[in-house]
């Protein structure tokens, strides 16, 4: 009688156990895939700043006719990739604002002009604070998947993975070996600054 | 210790701190019940006006500090930095928006208060906003989140009320158990009753005191939590190490800021003379010294 009740007892500890298990890792996919579109959200937040930045910058910009055709070039696929919206034209248009970005700055820098003027200013904190945006999208997803394929591995919650074939997340989706791990010899070198 | 071993440390310490005040505030009020003999009604009123109490400054505490302090709501495009770093921040660690503040003093800091996420608070002032660079006042808005994702208010709310039962029971102890005399018939525990009533004495005395140290050291150790936190946070310590060094270089002290509310903020807001490497002065203060806050973030 007592045995069966203590077996009885024991199951359902077990039982809730593996329900939590389940659920926190259902919940941590869901999770993660919200925080994915979140970074798509970001990038689209950044491409709309573009024509707002062209119309504030056109006067400066016509000497520099390269740029401007960037941005519109970037423009361009921007809108396609509002309309497609798959991930791949999105990731082309960030590769094209990501271009353009570094040669807007150094021309705001050349030109003091630019550099006082109060739109710009206020243009380039929020260029600023779009790259942060989308640093810290990325973190979410590194840390939601750092938790839910930790859950993978660790005991006893791998056991309840294994039971319902949980696998592990990519997450960011970085190489794991390569250039941007290792330390060439003259990066080991004291930094030289000319000034 | 990188910054996840730093965090399951303090988060360990703090229980432990937390789970040994609770069981010291047990053994008070098992002493006094003793002695008086009428000491679990004692308690249990005790509990029910130091609750109350911690209950009111829960629930309204965020407008009562902001009342207080005389802050304004900040507005994104007049305080873009501080807006967009804690929107960026709570983006990354999943939390919502909470409301933002500032208020108008030349004095460097900053507070979080709120029960849970979802009614959180967070303010400046607006000595600390013109003074940092976008990446020290990453780090320091990092710390007064890690507060709130800590629920640091919720627990400092609990700590009062024990604080509070063990000074309301002590003074109990001293006003009627000493000259009202114990409703217990003193026959039956002649010899034990005198040791007892010395304990007693002793305790009404002094855990007032030891309650209050347990609780600044509870409230030290979130510090150093919410810095661990946060380095977590930005994935960047050095950035909240700068700015420490800077508010620690800062020696006004902030005019909306008391005692009651000292423990939330990034540095104590009260600054009484020198900041000294003394342990003795370190047990009644509500931080750790800024140099071993400063030391364990370069650590990470």
């Amino acid at each position: 009688m007592s045995v069966a009740l203590i077996v009885i007892a024991i199951l359902l500890v077990v039982g809730f156990y593996v329900m939590g298990v389940y659920n926190s890792l259902q919940t941590l996919l869901t999770q993660i895939e919200a925080s994915i579109q979140e970074i798509g959200n970001q990038l689209k937040r950044q491409a709309n700043l573009i024509p707002n930045l062209q119309s504030s910058v056109k006067a400066f910009l016509k000497q520099e006719k390269s740029i401007f055709e960037m941005l519109t070039q970037a423009r361009k696929s921007v809108d396609k990739a509002m309309v497609d919206t798959s991930a791949k034209s999105l990731e082309a248009a960030e590769k094209q604002i990501q271009a353009v970005l570094p040669k807007l700055q150094v021309l705001v820098e050349d030109n003091p002009e630019l550099k006082s003027n109060e739109t710009i200013q206020q243009f380039m904190s929020e260029l600023r604070d779009t790259a942060d945006k989308l640093t810290y999208a990325r973190r979410a997803l590194i840390d939601l998947t750092q938790n839910f394929n930790q859950k993978l591995v660790t005991f006893p919650s791998n056991l309840v993975a294994n039971i319902f074939g949980f696998k592990k997340q990519k997450g960011l989706v970085t190489p794991l070996s390569g250039e941007h791990i290792e330390v060439s010899a003259s990066e080991t070198g004291d930094v030289k600054v000319d000034l | 210790m990188n910054f996840y071993q730093q965090i399951a440390s303090n988060k360990r310490k703090s229980w432990l701190i937390v789970s040994s005040f609770f069981v010291f505030v047990c053994v008070v009020v098992y002493v006094f019940a003793q002695v008086l003999g009428y000491g679990s009604e004692a308690a249990g009123l005790a509990l029910i006006v130091a609750g109350f109490s911690s209950f009111i400054g829960y629930n309204f505490s965020d407008r009562v500090v902001l009342s207080l302090s005389g802050a304004r709501p900040a507005a994104r495009d007049k305080d873009f930095e501080f807006y967009t770093v804690t929107e960026n921040l709570c983006l990354g660690s999943r939390l919502p928006m909470p409301k933002l503040y500032v208020i108008d003093d030349t004095a460097m800091n900053a507070f979080a208060t709120g029960r849970n996420p979802d009614k959180a608070v967070v303010c400046a002032t607006t000595g600390l906003l013109s003074r940092l660079n976008r990446t020290e006042l990453e780090g320091v808005i990092a710390h007064e989140l890690s507060h709130i994702k800590n629920y640091d208010i919720r627990l400092m709310s609990i700590v009062a009320v024990m604080v509070g039962l063990i000074a309301l029971l002590s003074d109990f102890f001293l006003r009627w158990g000493m000259f009202g005399g114990s409703r217990r018939d003193n026959k039956e525990n002649h010899g034990g009753g005198v040791i007892i009533l010395v304990v007693g004495l002793f305790l009404a005395i002094l855990s007032p005191i030891i309650a209050q140290l347990i609780k600044l050291s509870i409230s030290r150790q979130r510090e150093f939590l919410a810095d661990a936190s946060a380095a977590k946070m930005t994935n960047y310590p050095a950035g909240l190490a700068s700015a420490l060094a800077k508010l620690s270089s800062d020696r006004e002290p902030l005019e909306a800021a008391n005692k009651a509310t000292a423990h939330l903020y990034i540095v104590s807001p009260l600054k009484g003379g020198k900041s000294v490497g003394n342990w003795l002065a370190n047990l009644f203060n509500t931080h750790p010294p800024i140099e071993e806050r400063i030391k364990r973030l370069k650590a990470m």
